[in-house]
């Protein structure tokens, strides 16, 4: 059964005549990653917070585990799906990179070993750990979004959405994400990667699903979009 | 109807004006009702005026309750001892401070229907400096800024697993305050950020600057301005004429 | 006369902070497309800030050296007529577009410069036209995706018709057909004799610039022509600027 089913969504902006999205309809499974390429401004980044609970569809239904999205709580989706913002700044807001991290987990109950334990990993992994008490707001970019990403993954959430994570990143760290998300899809959670980097798209993903002009255009391997012969 | 941003300034101040001199609630609703006529015809969404009053909800009954309570006045509905608490002059009152902030912040949504550009343009050509007229267009935009900021933490936190609802008020409290340092700070460095990059496109080189467009007024907008100036001047002076 | 010319650049946060910069020294002619690449935190992005004059009048941290823009010493040019001389455009398009429309964004520079309104609409035109943006015109920048942003941010920037040109990673935000644009329009833009540097990752963006700085730790420890670094793919993976089984563009 797929874990997100989208039918039909439709989504326009408010005060916009022209609809973003249209006509999608989508299931994901938990354990696959998906990729999702499309040129600029064709409804990528609106999908995916459509998914998360962030933006509510115009039309159509979204479900999630097979309940419907609506009847879930931002949080409760928090807890499964794990959306890392294309712009980082936007959801870093704690005082040190350390709290960044351990933040969804001490507030969640955690144990307080437990959560030293995984920030201290996260921090290793991602090499972060000579900013541990540093102000997130002031790493570069590059830094913010490997702290982003390490405080969404911290929760461990069974699905992960991804907007763009390889801006920013130069092709070392590049390549150090690919492994660590290899490693988190083995364990058997999904990701959605929304990406216009067509290599690393090509490593990471066994489906491609291309967007344009707010509607699927493919699913599933290139079809002669010429925007995207490589 | 198309009028010069100037000429909705000038409404907005004879708006206000009457709104501080007032202080019945008849009067004050009477001014509330020409606002929303005002907005609507001006494209407004009338819907959203519940979302700009809404944040200022809690203040509005925090200064009901302090402008009734201990109010003098005649007709004494309840008492400690012999001490009046609430009289309906009291109440009078309280509805007329609340209905006050109501007229202002709608008539302040008057702002929001021309573009902020429009808002600069009208204040240099009322000869106001043009880093002034700057200054008080991006310090609007950021109240948008400000909410957004906020509501992306919110929806961040939320994002990472917390049930904003559900947690104990203490917590929650606890929670917001510690927040708040990296949320305003955050709004900072954006607001640090944009004044780098509006120099960095040469704002300021000079003590002048030119525009791509100029406001220009139409007859409707003399018509308009002479009503309302007019109007607000008769209004103030009636009671003492 | 060089387009930018640094002599020994050092910049600390703090006075007492690690060094960010350790003594830079580095020129650009004239109609050059220079890459600055290296690995995150290797201070390409100070070493803009501090050509561009932002640094300098922005921010604290102790800057010493000399930095010369067309022969002239940044510290003798006034804050806001340096725009005039260096155009930069930022890593964060959300925090450089706060206009009501595209055109309006775009002509903020120009009506900075007090150009009349027809030479004001003209520059307006033709930035949109370069990047292949005119059906933005009307827009709300705020509303747009993050690769069109990136796009009007150059576009507000090209209108300020700067001798040269600073891009903070403005590349790796756009897709492919962005990316060709927008290095269509560099080349058009150095073949009429601007200097444009440019802080990247993406090898795509690379391969059409003249030379290439590498920064490792603060130092610059390699500037050559890039047909030369290319042929050396060894070098660059090193540097993290293209992945190890990498074959070229």
């Amino acid at each position: 059964m797929p874990f997100l089913q989208l039918n039909q969504v439709a989504f326009t902006y408010a005060g916009k005549t022209s609809p973003a999205l249209s006509g999608i309809n989508l299931s994901l499974e938990k354990d696959d990653i998906t990729a999702m390429v499309g040129p600029n401004g064709s409804g990528k980044t609106t999908l995916t917070k459509l998914m998360i609970g962030v933006l509510q569809p115009t039309a159509g239904s979204i479900y999630l585990e097979q309940r419907p999205l609506a009847q879930y709580s931002l949080a409760e989706i928090g807890r499964r799906i794990g959306y890392v913002f294309q712009n980082p700044s936007l959801q870093l807001f704690c005082p040190t990179v350390a709290e960044e991290i351990s933040f969804g987990l001490t507030n969640q109950g955690c144990d307080p070993t437990v959560v030293e334990e995984r920030v201290g990993f996260y921090l290793n992994y991602f090499e972060l750990t000579a900013y541990r008490n540093a102000f997130p707001l002031y790493l570069s970019h590059g830094e913010k979004q490997r702290l982003a990403i390490a405080a969404v993954l911290a929760n461990e959430p069974e699905f992960l959405i991804l907007d763009e994570p390889t801006i920013g990143l130069d092709a070392y760290r590049k390549r150090l994400l690919e492994e660590y998300l290899q490693k988190v899809a083995s364990l058997g959670r999904g990701m959605l990667l929304v990406s216009h980097d067509i290599a690393f798209v090509n490593r990471m993903a066994k489906r491609v699903i291309t967007m344009g002009d707010g509607r699927i255009q493919s699913d599933s391997g290139w079809r002669g979009n010429p925007a995207y012969d490589a | 109807m198309m009028l010069d941003p100037r000429t909705k300034m000038v409404m907005v101040i004879c708006l206000t004006s009457l709104a501080l001199v007032y202080n019945r609630p008849a009067q004050l609703l009477l001014l509330f009702a020409v606002t929303v006529v005002l907005l609507a015809l001006f494209h407004f969404r009338i819907s959203a005026i519940w979302g700009y009053l809404k944040p200022f909800l809690s203040l509005m009954l925090f200064l009901f309750v302090i402008q009734s309570i201990f109010s003098p006045g005649n007709e004494v509905l309840l008492a400690i001892g012999s001490v009046p608490l609430i009289t309906t002059e009291g109440l009078i009152m309280g509805a007329s401070v609340v209905l006050r902030i109501t007229v202002v912040i709608a008539a302040a949504m008057l702002l929001t229907t021309f573009s902020s550009r429009d808002f600069v343009l009208g204040l240099v050509q009322w000869r106001v400096p043009y880093e002034l007229a700057f200054m008080v267009s991006i310090a609007l935009r950021f109240l948008p800024i400000f909410k957004d900021e906020l509501i992306n933490v919110v929806t961040a936190v939320q994002l990472r697993g917390i049930e904003l609802k559900k947690i104990p008020w203490g917590q929650k409290l606890a929670m917001y305050r510690r927040l708040a340092l990296p949320i305003v700070y955050g709004a900072m460095l954006k607001a640090q950020q944009l004044a780098i990059a509006m120099e960095a496109r040469g704002f300021r080189a000079y003590p002048r600057r030119t525009y791509l467009r100029r406001l220009q007024f139409y007859w409707a907008d003399y018509v308009v301005m002479v009503i309302f100036l007019t109007g607000t001047i008769i209004l103030m002076i009636q009671p003492f004429i | 006369m060089e387009a930018i010319a640094v002599q020994g650049l050092t910049y600390q946060y703090h006075s007492g902070s690690p060094q960010v910069l350790k003594g830079i020294d580095f020129s650009v002619q004239p109609g050059e497309i220079v890459v600055v690449a290296g690995l995150s935190g290797c201070g390409k992005s100070t070493l803009c800030h501090c050509i561009s004059g932002i640094i300098r009048h922005n921010r604290d941290g102790v800057m010493a050296g000399n930095i010369l823009v067309n022969g002239k010493n940044i510290e003798e040019i006034n804050g806001a007529s340096l725009a005039f001389e260096v155009g930069m455009v930022f890593q964060d398009p959300d925090t450089q577009l706060f206009s009501p429309t595209v055109e309006d964004e775009i002509a903020f520079a120009p009506e900075n410069m007090c150009l009349p309104p027809e030479r004001i609409l003209e520059r307006v035109s033709n930035a949109l036209e370069v990047l292949g943006i005119s059906d933005l015109r009307y827009a709300n920048p705020y509303h747009l995706s993050g690769g069109e942003k990136h796009l009007v941010a150059l576009a507000a920037v090209l209108a300020l018709d700067p001798p040269v040109l600073i891009l903070d990673e403005v590349m790796s935000q756009l897709d492919i057909v962005g990316k060709q644009r927008v290095g269509d329009a560099l080349t058009r833009l150095r073949d009429s004799g601007k200097t444009i540097i440019a802080v990247e990752h993406d090898l795509q963006a690379i391969a059409f610039s003249d030379r290439l700085a590498v920064l490792d730790d603060g130092k610059i420890i390699c500037f050559e022509p890039t047909s030369a670094l290319l042929a050396e793919p060894s070098f660059l993976a090193a540097h993290g600027l293209i992945d190890v089984e990498y074959n070229g563009v």
